[in-house]
């Protein structure tokens, strides 16, 4: 035993603890993240409660815990019926519950307003809707459902024609406003032109918007009856009914369809209900087009200061100079980038380019102000240092005969480069960029700056000319979660879809980065065993 | 056909060559061009404020043989305009003098013929004080528009403010009047003798809408102490300050409409100097008192220790002295900028930093001056009839080295302190912009996360560098690089969504755990020659111990949760934050620097095993086989031959980690109150640099002052970390040097 | 050995005169002067550290690469001189090839290899290349061992074989002289022995210069040895004089094993 201490064996068990604590931790968090975000999509049972004091409460039951004011165990339910009960949540104790019941016919509804709603089917009003005489109130629904999405049909068809629309208008008024800024004089025919084109463009835009209103209305007017669990009727349109289910009476499969059907909504619907329900469609796209841009710029530049580094500039104090700081400009903090981005793309080359290319919109700035095109060239600086590092790295690794090889045989530098290094360099400079890009996915501080919104009302890139659209701005999956998660008005209904939001940036970034971590483990592997 | 490809491959080359140099260079530049560009946002806070005359002008002999009483000139320096003692406005283009209009004040009271004094309050409106004592109140506006060939037009207008009007009241030598919000008007005269008069216009409405009127009028009881030498009202009506030849400084609360409440009487200067002028600084809370001799301080009422919760002028700020007697001191309408004219010099001083931003010669004394309402030009008159105006740039008067990193006395504050708030609801608010509390807040939050991070980190990388099986390593290496890669927003989230509750639950959790871990450690490293023996763990061999520590750190944390609820109910009364702020006095947030700790210690960690590990396994294999080949344990071979060597390298990693902590902003962000304060407490959030930036910048006015210091912030990080950054990586590159790799 | 073409052409192909190498302060080649003759095999010896392989890389400059190289004096290229400004350093690499002391195969397969050096000049024809691909083989006398894997990487081949896909790779491009750095220092006893025959096949076409250390080498392959020792040429001759008759005392030391 004594010798067991003097060798020092408990000191390595220590430091193996450290280890333990350390990878506990990190399967903590993910585990964390990877339950919450899975379990939010799988269909809850609804619970029935009658309490001791006659009334009722129905919901899915959340978590246990102990009442810190009387110890008593007590559950969170969500009640859901915001607009009725006034909030999602509530805590009851254990002890004043007589019965708990799993009612077959309580619905579930997901809605476009006001949260989901848990209560009882009682039927279907719709006008000109002749329903078959034996139907249940569910077939009803599923037929007002289908009547509601063909009628839909026709209003998305005004609402496309009412989009173009006013694009059409919006680029006339910026056509006018160019000519009235040029010369006003001189352009004056022109202008009546537009001008008397415009008006077209708008009387026939709100003259659609009122068939919309029409048609709106015609939906809204089918409703069903509910009755919630306190036994109060309530009408709900057909129409804002996004899903319907009953939980308690699915069968395994029928909830993994429910649960697949919710990821295909997360994965390319647009969000409700600001950002707390649906979809992440345009978070994720923009997030995707955005670390693409960035990647447009960062690599060919960080490549070729890579290349010059390490291939043409002489070997002295300012290379060794200009490397410490290349590496270090990785350690800067990402928050400085975006007030530097902030500073120098969007005030100062944004700015100019307003007052040059677009004065007659000014005040209004088109490219002063936070947008995709600035938010990628932030990243781009910030990310560059990772790939100038990884490609000297990898051109480091290329042993030099290789090199006197080819120059012997009267190739030149250039050749050399194209042909014998950059292809060698390939792993590495891939393992550079997805490292970046996996950086730039999970990167929020400096977006928040320089381009980032919570509610983006376009994506950066759509079918109107010029199809890219830099100056817009964008939603991105990081900030998101910060927003959704820290400013929402009701955090704890919106923490669900946070969960949804981490586990899907964290998949992102750890595929990406374990798949770089795995190309330069290769790349290392083939370069130690070969033959030179 | 070789002979072209060759030319053409060398022209490729060449052109090449170039290419590349220039790209390797613009990135070598860009990067420099950041630290330029903050710095270049940020340094213009220090710049001194100029002056610059924009006209000089000699006022026409018909309105200079009248007493003149107020002067005033436009925003963009086009236009003036002086009132003389008929009551009359002369307009005057600048800079060329031409009498554009003269415009007789409206309303002229019945009975009324001449004007004895007119008193400015603020926004172009003028009180004129009647000879039969009668008051009018006007508003001056003036405009200038450019038109389509680029000249300039004036137009100016006078209207009469009905609101603030007051009958005949006998002979007054100067008077002040205010509108009440709400309640009425209020005139102080000032009356020969050196008597003092307060008369309130009260208006109060019954329910049905009726408006009763009553007058009410007294005059100040209490003994002066010396001759009056100088009034001033603020701009609600509320406090009335007079000032006498003995140095004796006096407040009145005036608020009450049948009564005068002395507040202070206080002595102001050492040498008993007169008092020259008052004026009451914007925002109606400091008043700025100047002396015969020049000296100007201000003063504004606080809660003494003793005093109960009545407050007393205190001296605040000492600005710079001016030469002469100063006669009249000018407020800024826009800053806490006083401008203070004496005979010979105009000094503009900024109260809250102290500094004295500006000083213009004279060549003769001024009669009168007024700032225009955005305070942007001065104008005033000299005894000789000319009347000048300058363009003022003081483009940053409230920063100085001393708000900015030093201890300032705040209105409203009780002593001085270092504290941030940038911004309030109302506009004469004193922004503070000290960043200690934030730079603060950062080293807190960073050193907290270095105590939880560096012992596990480097421990682990030691673990896993020496003592683990090559092929776990192959494994676990790349674990923790991808913990590396998790985005610091998922971090935030979780530690303040997932763990700030969890923790604010049963927070003694966290501390049983610090100490039943390593005690559960300890005790199975007593049986672990005897476990290992006889049971499943022994195929756990030589370089798989971590294996088994991990039931074990889960199963001291789960110990540490069960006990944690008894030891709450046995010691601590049941709950352990009430008991804390009863019997310690500390307050609990519920985003706390352990939260800080923990999440920000989580994401420097990998960086810190990364390079450390990378560092440790860097040591030559050939010193590990020398040490075992003399019979060292693999402790011993790790403690005192391989560490050692590993040294700059394991340095370096901590300065790497700590430079990321210092800069990372999210996790502070969402993990912390990003509250401003000092303290040192575990139990209280914080506010860091970084965080401070990402919350305050989208608010923030391009080029003003708070955006500025953002910047300045910005350039503090960068260069911090810069340094930080520059050491380690010196010594890494020492480092591999010395053991011949790269 | 037979030496019966020694007599046909002596003009000196490469002609080194009062050549003189810095490597910084380092004085690294002191004077040196010295003729190659065409189609002969001139072997450079010495020990480690006396400025041969230096010499060899003055020839087609690939000292430039090193930058604190200085060179002066000259050396003359069918006459031309090669360490003037003007000389174009890539055609005068192409005209003499290079094979290093350590195999350096690019990682493309054994075919891209060897046409390399012709798709840099521009040569995209693909019978040339394949007609080039099977006449440097052959000479190189791999063309049996890989004749059926050209499109394999050349990664995989062993030392020796990678040294020989070396040499095809520099005569493919057909150049005068081959330069070749101690090839043989990082090979087995056997496939020395089969570059030691290649050298004697090639030396019928073009002009070799070799740097050995192995005197037994340079004895078995050369028609011509240089001694080198610190910098200095101390002795050049036929190589059979050279090992058997030396004139300098610092030579017979070397060749005797004295010191080295």
């Amino acid at each position: 035993m004594k010798k067991f201490w003097k060798t020092g064996e408990p000191y390595v068990l220590a430091t193996g603890a450290a280890l333990a604590i350390v990878l506990v931790m990190t399967i903590t968090l993910i585990g964390t993240v990877v339950f919450n975000g899975f379990s939010y999509y799988w269909p809850k049972e609804l619970v029935r409660f009658e309490l001791k004091d006659g009334s009722y409460a129905l919901g899915q039951i959340m978590q246990h815990e102990k009442n810190p004011i009387n110890g008593d165990r007590r559950l969170q339910l969500k009640v859901a019926n915001r607009d009725v009960f006034g909030q999602d949540f509530r805590w009851i104790d254990e002890k004043e519950i007589t019965t708990r019941t799993l009612p077959a016919d309580a619905m579930l509804l997901e809605r476009r307003e006001h949260g989901n709603f848990f209560g009882f089917l009682m039927g279907v009003t719709a006008e000109g809707l002749d329903f078959p005489a034996a139907s249940t109130p569910n077939q009803k629904l599923e037929l007002a459902l289908k009547l509601v999405a063909t009628k839909n049909q026709a209003t998305r068809k005004i609402k496309d024609q009412m989009s173009d629309l006013n694009n059409r208008a919006e680029r006339i008024r910026l056509k006018l406003l160019k000519l009235e800024y040029r010369d006003k004089e001189k352009n004056s025919s022109e202008i009546a032109e537009l001008t008397v084109e415009r008006e077209k463009a708008m009387a026939d835009f709100n003259a659609l918007n009122e068939q919309l209103i029409a048609a709106r209305a015609g939906i809204t007017s089918i409703t069903a009856q509910f009755l919630d669990v306190t036994g109060a009727g309530k009408d709900i349109a057909v129409f804002d009914i996004v899903a319907h289910q009953y939980p308690n009476s699915m069968s395994f499969f029928a909830k993994c369809g429910a649960y697949l059907e919710r990821v295909r909504e997360l994965l390319l619907d647009d969000p409700r209900e600001s950002n707390t329900e649906g979809g992440l469609f345009p978070a994720i796209f923009g997030t995707v087009m955005m670390v693409l841009l960035m990647s447009v710029f960062s690599l060919p530049f960080g490549v070729v200061a890579a290349i010059y580094l390490r291939e043409y500039a002489k070997d002295g104090l300012l290379t060794r100079m200009v490397r410490i700081a290349v590496n270090n400009l990785a350690g800067v903090p990402s928050i400085v980038y975006g007030v530097f981005g902030l500073g120098f793309f969007v005030y100062g080359i944004g700015g100019s380019i307003d007052s040059m290319f677009f004065p007659e919109r000014l005040p209004t700035p088109t490219f002063g102000t936070g947008g995709i095109l600035w938010a990628s060239l932030t990243l781009a600086l910030l990310t560059v240092p990772v790939v100038i590092v990884a490609t000297e790295e990898s051109l480091a690794s290329i042993p030099k005969g290789i090199r006197e090889g080819s120059l012997a045989l009267g190739a030149t530098k250039y050749q050399t480069l194209t042909k014998i290094l950059l292809p060698m360099a390939t792993p590495g400079i891939m393992t550079g960029l997805i490292l970046s890009m996996a950086r730039a996915a999970g990167e929020v501080a400096p977006l928040m700056i320089v381009g980032v919104v919570k509610l983006a009302p376009a994506l950066p890139f759509d079918g109107s000319f010029p199809f890219f659209h830099m100056d817009r701005k964008f939603m991105h999956l990081g900030f998101h979660i910060y927003d959704v998660g820290f400013q929402s008005p009701n955090v704890e209904a919106a923490k669900p879809m946070v969960y949804v939001t981490t586990m899907l940036l964290l998949a992102i970034v750890i595929v990406a980065s374990s798949t770089a971590i795995y190309l330069r483990n290769r790349m290392r592997r083939k370069f130690t065993t070969s033959t030179f | 056909m070789k002979k072209n490809f060759t030319d053409k491959s060398r022209r490729n080359d060449r052109i090449a060559e170039v290419l590349i140099r220039i790209g390797g260079v613009m990135v070598i530049i860009s990067v420099v061009w950041i630290l330029v560009m903050i710095s270049q946002v940020a340094l213009p806070l220090f710049y001194p404020a100029s002056a610059k005359i924009a006209a000089s002008v000699k006022l026409p002999a018909t309105i200079s043989n009248s007493k003149i009483l107020a002067v005033g000139s436009g925003e963009n320096q086009q236009g003036a305009y002086v009132l003389d003692d008929s009551g009359t406005f002369h307009f005057l283009t600048v800079p060329d003098g031409t009498l554009s209009a003269s415009i007789k004040a409206p309303n002229i009271p019945l009975g009324a013929a001449r004007v004895v004094s007119a008193e400015y309050t603020g926004k172009s409106d003028y009180n004129l004080l009647w000879d039969n004592g009668a008051i009018s109140s006007v508003a001056v506006e003036m405009s200038s528009s450019r038109d389509a060939g680029g000249k300039v037009s004036l137009s100016h207008d006078v209207s009469a403010r009905d609101e603030l009007v007051f009958a005949a009241a006998g002979t007054v030598v100067h008077s002040f009047a205010r509108l009440m919000e709400g309640q009425g008007t209020v005139r102080v005269d000032r009356l020969v003798g050196d008597r003092l008069r307060v008369t309130h216009q009260l208006v109060e409405k019954d329910f049905l809408g009726n408006e009763k009127r009553s007058n009410n009028s007294f005059e100040i009881s209490d003994p002066l102490p010396g001759r009056l030498s100088a009034v001033a009202v603020d701009s609600k009506g509320h406090y009335l300050y007079a000032g006498t030849d003995t140095g004796w400084l006096l407040r009145w609360d005036i608020s009450e409409p049948d009564q005068a409440r002395l507040l202070d009487n206080i002595q102001v200067s050492v040498d008993r100097q007169a008092i020259t002028s008052l004026a009451l600084v914007l925002g109606d809370v400091s008043v700025a008192v100047g002396n015969a001799k020049g000296a100007l301080s201000t003063w504004f009422p606080v809660k003494l220790a003793g005093s109960g919760e009545d407050r007393r002028l205190i001296r605040i700020h000492t600005l710079r002295p001016t030469g002469g007697q100063a006669t009249v001191i000018l407020p800024s309408p826009r800053s806490k900028t006083l401008i203070t004219l004496d005979d010979k010099e105009i000094h503009a001083d900024h109260m809250t930093s102290e500094r004295n931003l500006l000083t213009i010669p004279l060549s003769t004394p001024i009669v009168k001056a007024a700032l225009s309402p955005k305070g942007n030009s001065l104008c005033a008159l000299d005894n000789a009839g000319m009347l000048k105006v300058w363009k003022l740039d003081i483009p940053h008067p409230e920063i100085s080295f001393g708000t900015l990193f030093g201890k300032v006395w705040y209105e409203g504050y009780d002593k001085p302190e270092y504290a941030w708030q940038s911004s309030a609801a109302n506009d004469d608010f004193e922004p503070k912009m000290s960043l200690v509390p934030l730079m603060f807040g950062t080293v807190k939050a960073t050193l907290f996360a270095m105590m939880f991070a560096v012992p596990l980190a480097i421990l682990a990388a030691l673990y896993t560098s020496q003592f683990m099986s090559p092929k776990l390593k192959g494994r676990i290496k790349p674990l923790v690089e991808i913990m590396a890669a998790i985005p610091s927003v998922v971090i935030g989230f979780l530690a303040g969504l997932w763990l700030a509750p969890l923790i604010d639950k049963s927070i003694l959790t966290v501390f049983l755990s610090i100490v039943l871990v390593p005690l559960l450690l300890l005790i199975t490293i007593f049986f672990w020659k005897r476990i290992k023996i006889n049971s499943l763990l022994q195929r756990l061999t030589r370089g798989q111990e971590f294996v088994a520590m991990i039931p074990l750190v889960v199963l001291g944390c789960y110990l540490a949760f069960l006990l944690s609820g008894i030891a709450e109910i046995h010691l601590f009364a049941g709950d352990f934050k009430q008991w804390l702020f009863s019997s310690l006095g500390v307050r609990y947030d519920q985003r706390n620097s352990i939260i800080i700790a923990i999440a920000l210690g989580f994401a420097v960690i990998p960086i810190i095993f990364t390079i450390a590990e990378d560092a440790i396994s860097n040591v030559p294999r050939n010193l590990t086989a020398a040490s075992l080949a003399l019979g060292a344990s693999r402790w011993q071979t790790a403690w005192r031959v391989v560490l050692p060597s590993a040294l700059p390298g394991v340095f370096s990693a901590v300065m790497i980690g700590f430079g990321r902590a210092i800069g990372e902003t999210m996790i502070v962000l969402m993990a912390t109150g990003n509250t401003p304060i000092l303290s040192w407490s575990l139990f209280n959030g914080l506010r860091s640099l970084s965080a401070n930036i990402a919350v305050e910048i989208p608010e923030a006015p391009v080029f003003s002052s708070l955006y500025r210091v953002l910047f300045l912030s910005a350039v503090l990080l960068f260069v911090f970390t810069f340094i930080i950054n520059s050491v380690a990586e010196v010594l890494r590159q020492r480092f591999r040097k010395k053991y011949g790799r790269y | 050995m037979p030496q019966n073409q020694q007599q046909i052409d002596t003009t000196p192909i490469l002609s080194v005169s009062d050549l003189n190498l810095h490597y910084g302060e380092a004085h690294a080649l002191k004077g040196i002067n010295l003729d190659m003759i065409r189609h002969q095999v001139t072997a450079f010896i010495g020990p480690s550290g006396c400025g041969k392989s230096t010499l060899l890389r003055c020839f087609n400059r690939m000292n430039d690469l090193v930058e604190s190289a200085r060179v002066n004096g000259s050396i003359r290229f069918n006459g031309a001189e090669v360490n003037e400004p003007a000389t174009d350093v890539i055609s005068l690499r192409r005209r003499i090839g290079m094979v290093f002391q350590q195999s350096n195969p690019f990682p493309k397969s054994i075919y891209e290899n060897i046409v390399y050096g012709l798709r840099i000049s521009g040569v995209n024809d693909k019978a040339t290349l394949d007609e080039a691909v099977e006449r440097s083989l052959k000479s190189a006398a791999i063309w049996n061992e890989v004749k059926d894997r050209l499109n394999d990487s050349a990664l995989g081949l062993s030392g020796g074989q990678a040294q020989r896909i070396c040499i095809a790779r520099a005569i493919a491009v057909n150049p005068e002289i081959i330069l070749m750095d101690e090839p043989c220092s990082a090979l087995d006893p056997i496939s020395t022995l089969k570059i030691e025959e290649l050298i004697d096949e090639l030396k019928d076409k073009y002009t070799i210069v070799i740097v050995t250390h192995n005197m037994q080498q340079a004895a078995r392959v050369s028609d011509v040895t240089a001694f080198f020792y610190l910098g200095e040429l101390i002795e050049v001759g036929a190589t059979r004089k050279i090992f058997t008759n030396p004139e300098k005392k610092q030579t017979e030391d070397y060749i005797t094993g004295r010191f080295g």
